[in-house]
């Protein structure tokens, strides 16, 4: 069975980011880590390689250079290949872009299951997933907390529904978005981490490996990012004095009544 | 071309949900903008009565009343809505970016190459076009972006991005009868609701959040209380959900949930950069900590440096005295 896996390589929560004086682009500080979410799509993938044996799990990312260190990673924890498509002079804001690269590589090469991130912490689109399982013409089920693989290419998942839980039974090939709780993503061991070193990352050009689903190039982006700014600074905050827990709590109310007008 | 509007309206319990209340007012506001026809559709079982209303914000809602579309599926919603923006063809379609909305609009905007922004929080009606604003980097930077000028826009927004507006109106109501078609590849086996008649997480206006300054499971019924009290809802932070205090469903932060409550309250809450990811768009914030340096005060508009467990009961009784006096 052929599991892909994709990664997005993000920047770290602590990482700076500065807006540049045009506020057209920004320069992020370079603490990169692989994708929140998309540490329980590898280790999902790797369970069910130890569960079923007869897997090969393919890592692969959509990005510049400096995501070979996000593939060497899953590679570390256990994925057996990586590929990462070069996405140098492409326009990734538009995340149809972003689905129609990983899609075109998916149905290339042909796989029976996909796993992804529920959400890129960068972006937090949460879009890509669906999008691909939409170009590819599978199915595909948000925010899984539970996979289970059946027999004839089968699988049983749980996710998260508006208010609930639901269980659905998918036929493979399919593609699930991972959310928080699917497992314990592993920490990778130093033998893996000395295997990932040694192993080869595949480069694709996505202009010569051909992309089915759409054009890619520049021109085809329907999103521009126009400009960048920071959040709106809060007032600093106003610690409501009082001799008693009760006298505070009376300024508090009156002020939330009065000045913020949210009561 | 025409700039029509459609918003794809929400429903609990066959009640159009406060977060589409809120597109059909920003709708308004862009189709007046556009000289052109604000659109609504309303789809499930048994919608006539969600249509009333909806048809108070619009010039025309699309109604389709089908049983098979009774429980959610991407499969169903998205079969029915491919048939609708194509027959009506919409310029920008407005949903909210709730689980519906994030499972739905992106497989429809790949079936349409449409311009797809997701999560956003605001637009900007000045100027030509329309622009989006949408946060980036768990809300550290924010981007204003703009789709194309011949793409169908579909744009999904947090819930309390806008304010609702009075109806007013009583615009047109279509039944469609449209193909609603099942992915065959997926059968549901069991789903379970919580039943819980409580506001959402996301789209409630009052959330009162509890961290590990609370102690205990046990502890959190004080956080109910007022929750109940305000017809609000209780958060927890990572290390709460992480110590089973509370689920994961009630987790705000990066990991978690976000939020952008009118009033977000937290109690022995430290204020960790994953946690403010979750909810530095609320509108007010107010912190309890008894330690004065607790980081969360940076980002608190309010604060109380005290004890908890002597906090919330008196809390309790202010607010108690604010609703019966409203
Ligand atoms: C990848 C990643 C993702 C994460 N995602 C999230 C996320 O989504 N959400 C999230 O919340 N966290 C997340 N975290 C964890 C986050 O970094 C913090 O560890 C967490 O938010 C701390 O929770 P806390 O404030 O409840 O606990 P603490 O940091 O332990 O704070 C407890 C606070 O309670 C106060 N206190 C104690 N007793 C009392 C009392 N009697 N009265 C008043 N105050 C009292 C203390 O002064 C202290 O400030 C994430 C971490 C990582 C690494
Ligand atoms: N450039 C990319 N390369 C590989 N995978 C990606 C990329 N962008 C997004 N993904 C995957 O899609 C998921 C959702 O991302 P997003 O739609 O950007 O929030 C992520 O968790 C990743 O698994």
């Amino acid at each position: 069975m052929n599991v892909l896996v994709f990664i997005k390589q993000v920047a770290d929560t602590e990482a700076r980011i500065i807006i540049s004086s045009d506020q057209k682009s920004l320069e992020i500080e370079n603490k990169y880590t692989v994708n929140f979410f998309d540490e329980f799509a590898v280790e999902e993938a790797i369970r069910i390689k130890e569960a079923l044996k007869d897997v090969q799990i393919t890592v692969c990312t959509f990005a510049p250079a400096r995501a070979t260190e996000a593939l060497r990673t899953a590679i570390a924890m256990g994925a057996d290949r990586a590929v990462r498509i070069d996405s140098t002079n492409f326009a990734t804001d538009d995340p149809l872009i972003v689905a129609r690269a990983l899609a075109s590589y998916a149905k290339i090469e042909g796989f029976d299951l996909i796993l992804c991130g529920r959400q890129a912490m960068d972006d937090e689109s949460a879009n890509v997933g669906a999008m691909v399982a939409e170009f590819l013409n599978i199915p595909h089920v948000s925010q899984i907390s539970r996979l289970h693989m059946l027999d004839a290419g089968r699988a049983e998942v749980e996710n998260e529904i508006e208010g609930g839980k639901k269980v659905s039974e998918v036929t493979l090939p399919a593609l699930f978005t991972a959310q928080k709780g699917l497992n314990e993503p592993r920490v990778p061991l130093i033998t893996g981490v000395m295997k990932a070193m040694k192993t080869e990352i595949t480069v694709l050009d996505p202009a010569s490996s051909g992309t089915p689903f759409g054009p890619i190039d520049d021109g085809s982006s329907r999103v521009s990012v126009l400009s960048y700014e920071l959040p709106a600074q809060r007032p600093s905050v106003r610690i409501i004095e009082g001799e008693t827990p009760e006298e505070k709590v009376k300024g508090l109310v009156r002020v939330l009544k009065e000045e913020a007008k949210v009561l | 071309m025409s700039k029509d509007v459609l918003i794809f309206v929400e429903c609990k319990d066959a009640v159009p949900r406060k977060a589409s209340l809120e597109l059909l007012s920003a709708g308004r506001q862009i189709a007046e903008k556009f000289s052109s026809v604000l659109f609504a559709v309303v789809m499930g079982s048994d919608m006539k009565n969600a249509a009333g209303i909806v048809s108070g914000y619009t010039d025309k809602t699309i109604v389709v009343d089908d049983g098979s579309l009774a429980e959610y599926g991407w499969d169903l919603m998205s079969s029915v809505l491919e048939g609708i923006l194509t027959k009506y063809s919409p310029a920008i379609v407005l949903g909210t970016s709730s689980m519906t909305g994030k499972d739905l609009f992106p497989r429809l905007a790949a079936r349409f190459q449409a311009a797809m922004v997701s999560d956003a929080v605001g637009v900007d009606l000045e100027g030509d076009g329309l622009k989006i604003k949408k946060p980036l980097y768990g809300g550290k930077v924010i981007s204003w972006v703009a789709p194309g000028p011949e793409a169908m826009l579909i744009a999904t927004f947090r819930p309390n991005s806008f304010a609702v507006n009075e109806p007013g109106r009583n615009g047109e109501i279509i039944e469609e009868k449209m193909n609603v078609s099942k992915d065959p590849g997926i059968t549901v086996v069991s789903s379970t609701k919580a039943g819980s008649k409580k506001v959402d997480l996301q789209e409630a206006d009052f959330i009162i959040c509890g961290g590990r300054g609370m102690k205990a499971a046990e502890n959190f019924s004080l956080l109910e209380d007022i929750a109940d009290l305000m017809g609000g809802r209780v958060g927890a932070s990572r290390t709460v959900v992480d110590s089973k205090w509370r689920d994961y469903d009630d987790q705000i932060g990066k990991s978690g949930k976000t939020v952008s409550p009118k009033l977000y309250i937290g109690c022995g809450v430290s204020g960790a950069l994953h946690h403010i990811m979750g909810m530095d768009t609320s509108k007010v914030i107010v912190a309890i900590n008894k330690d004065p340096n607790a980081p969360i005060f940076q980002y608190a508009d309010y604060g109380i440096v005290d004890d908890a467990f002597a906090v919330l009961p008196a809390l309790k009784e202010e607010l108690k005295k604010v609703r019966e006096d409203s």
